[in-house]
């Protein structure tokens, strides 16, 4: 187990090297002075004008310098600031990236906790009322997009607020602006925001994590080692939580680590339906004012923890499967 | 039907009788067991023989209540004189690894690939005896040494692809004993093995029957090694039995054409006298409509019209039960050789 932590350990860093490499040429390529450029050149002496500004952003130097030099500044946690608003890069992540992680935790944590369940379930009366009942769901939201879920979901919570005549659901917001509470009063109230939107992603996720765990089920049930068991005279419950559940596990964590990207996808969607300030709002933000510092570090913010996802995925299923840790 | 050289008048440890197992599928019912008979006395070795498809697993599975919800099972199935077919799952679960077990014919995928051959072995000892973890595992050691796996005691904590076919195999037969059991049923037990390690595998098998003092079913596709070590032999084509007896009276005068053919002594016409051939030309039935009469005729030398009219019953003929029109005429024949 040591030794194959090691690798992915070792095989995770190459990656992220080459995400820093992504992020930054991604970013770099455009030029960001693309307008001036064109204004400047019609202009007598225009071609010097340009010139000195490309020095005072460093465009002057070949890309690969500008990609070290960048990569030192990352190194010692000097990112930038915004062209924006002249924060630092480092500052505006901080603030954006605990909201974010809130709802992913929560989306990721509740979605495969119930796929699991509903998965497991479903394949145990393959057919049967539940099964049916959940394939019509998971097909249903599998096909409906996050925004118009969310959408969805905030104005049958307004409904509800009318109805109840008290706020249950907030709509707007991650927690309520200038809220003066104790601990508990402040989780509370971001409890109340986190409902709808984390709901908007765990219908979503638990459509295809059901489904895959439904699939990877039934083909265990089928499998072997499972006659085996049941002809060692294994009691049926414990048939399916001693040895089927863990094989049926193994394809949902690798296809959880794998729809890490989607779920970031869908969470800017969903921050941006519900008016949330994290990372999706940096990242269309940074993106229309052409902020480059701040897209170059939100890329490379989400591509490390995309990395981190993936490197526990791995270590996930080497505890779990003995072959995969050996091989 | 009884077995024709029933040597004790006792219960027999397990009883199939009329067993019928029907799978409805999409293309139709596959009619897997047509009507089959047998006993296993305590102590008995039984090889059942047949072609791939004869129905051989099914019959044996059926035993322990292992089939698809889907299979449609008939007949009776008795334990020591309990139904099997009648029991309740919790029921089935107590007989199921303790009174009868189970090896089964691939070890590659047979055992829990994210368990310790150790850890599933003392699983099989603790759902049938209360025992602590500890003294289950010291079993799992003692078990292992007993089917010649070396280092049982650091193997023990190994995994199945850890360990080669024949290793693996030899687990399989371990975790079949732990409980003692009456009945030890192998289906193919070495089919997946390499040819070099069958005879130790059957060797240990051998070893390991005897040590639990089971009674033991061993199911094959040839008449070789395996079924010639057996007291009695059932020979099976298409799900019914096309003959049964003493294993030493069934391979010294075969009286079903099949069994003949099986024992590769097949006579055909256009040969010269003595010639002696191997396999049998052509392939079993579509078990989802077997030809009416007697499912071998497509394939039989000796098939006269009858054959494909009436099915043939099973009958004594000579110290065998014999499922065949011309029976009299394949006996004869073969004591005159
Ligand atoms: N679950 C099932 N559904 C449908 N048909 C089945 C099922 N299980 C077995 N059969 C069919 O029943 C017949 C008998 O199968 P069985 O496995 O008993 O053959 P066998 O004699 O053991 O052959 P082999 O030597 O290949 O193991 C075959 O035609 C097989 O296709
Ligand atoms: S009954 Fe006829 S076809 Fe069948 S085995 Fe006997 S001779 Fe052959
Ligand atoms: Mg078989």
């Amino acid at each position: 187990m040591l030794g194959y932590a090691t690798r992915k350990l070792l095989i995770s860093v190459v990656v992220l090297f080459f995400a820093t490499l992504v992020a930054f040429l991604l970013v770099a390529t455009v030029d960001p002075i693309a307008e001036q450029r064109v204004f400047l050149l019609s202009q007598p002496g225009g071609a010097e004008q340009v010139q000195r500004l490309e020095a005072s952003l460093g465009l002057d130097k070949p890309l690969m310098e500008r990609y070290g030099s960048w990569l030192g500044d990352m190194f010692t946690g000097d990112m930038g600031t915004s062209t924006d608003n002249g924060r630092a890069v480092t500052t505006l992540l901080g603030e954006a990236i605990p909201v974010t992680l809130r709802l992913v935790i929560a989306a990721t944590v509740i979605s495969v906790i119930l796929g699991v369940a509903v998965g497991v379930v479903s394949a145990m009366r393959q057919y049967g009322k539940f099964d049916n009942i959940s394939t019509f769901f998971a097909f249903l939201f599998f096909a409906m997009p996050v925004f118009w879920l969310g959408a969805l979901l905030k104005d049958l919570g307004i409904r509800f607020n009318d109805w109840w005549g008290r706020r249950i659901f907030f709509t707007i917001g991650e927690q309520s602006p200038r809220l003066d509470a104790d601990f508990w009063g402040t989780w509370a109230d971001r409890a109340g925001h986190i409902i709808l939107p984390a709901l908007t992603l765990i219908a979503i996720q638990l459509a295809a994590t059901s489904r895959f765990q439904r699939s990877a089920m039934l083909d265990v049930l089928e499998s072997d080692y499972i006659r085996t068991a049941r002809a060692k005279g294994v009691p049926r419950r414990r048939v399916i939580t001693h040895h089927a559940l863990r094989n049926a596990l193994l394809p949902v964590v690798s296809y959880t680590g794998l729809t890490f990207g989607t779920l970031i996808g869908g969470t800017v969607v969903t921050e941006v339906v519900f008016n949330w300030k994290g990372m999706g709002r940096l990242f269309l933000e940074s993106l229309l004012n052409g902020d480059v510092a701040v897209t170059q570090g939100w890329l490379l913010a989400v591509g490390i923890s995309v990395i981190i996802v993936n490197l526990l995925t791995d270590l996930t299923y080497g505890f779990l499967d003995p072959r995969v840790r050996d091989g | 039907m009884t077995s024709p050289a029933n040597p004790k008048a006792e219960v027999p440890v397990l009883s199939v009788q009329d067993l019928e197992v029907v799978f409805p599928t999409p293309d139709g019912d596959v009619q897997a067991v047509r009507g089959v008979s047998w006993d296993i006395y305590e102590g008995e070795v039984l090889a059942i023989a047949g072609e791939s498809g004869s129905g051989k697993s099914v019959s044996v599975m059926a035993a322990l209540g292992l089939l698809p919800p889907s299979a449609q099972v008939s007949g009776s199935i008795s334990y020591r004189g309990q139904d099997v077919t009648a029991m309740a799952d919790k029921e089935l679960e107590k007989l199921r690894g303790s009174a009868i077990s189970m090896v089964f014919q691939d070890p590659m995928t047979s055992l829990n690939p994210v368990m310790t051959v150790g850890a599933q072995i003392a699983e099989g000892v603790r759902v049938h005896q209360r025992t602590k973890m500890a003294i289950a595992r010291s079993k799992a050691v003692e078990l292992l040494h007993l089917v010649g796996i070396p280092n049982a005691s650091q193997r023990v904590d190994s995994y199945p692809h850890e360990l080669s076919g024949g290793m693996r195999q030899r687990a399989m037969i371990a975790m079949a004993i732990a409980n003692d059991p009456d009945l030890l049923i192998a289906d193919e037990p070495t089919t997946a093995l390499d040819v070099t390690i069958q005879a130790q595998v059957l060797d240990v098998l051998e070893r390991a029957r005897e040590a639990a003092g089971s009674a033991l079913v061993v199911i094959t596709h040839d008449l070789g090694v395996v079924a010639r070590t057996a007291h009695r032999l059932l020979v099976m084509y298409a799900g019914r039995i096309a003959e049964t007896g003493m294993a030493d009276n069934v391979f010294e005068r075969p009286a079903h054409p099949y069994t003949a053919g099986l024992l590769g002594a097949i006579p055909r016409l256009d040969a010269p006298k003595g010639t002696r051939l191997m396999p049998i030309d052509g392939t079993p039935p579509s078990m989802l409509a077997p030809p009416p009469g007697c499912a071998f005729a497509p394939r039989c030398p000796r098939a006269t019209e009858i054959c494909s009219q009436e099915t043939p019953e099973l009958r004594p003929i000579g110290t065998q039960l014999t499922a065949c029109h011309h029976a009299e005429d394949q006996y004869g024949e073969a004591e005159d050789v």
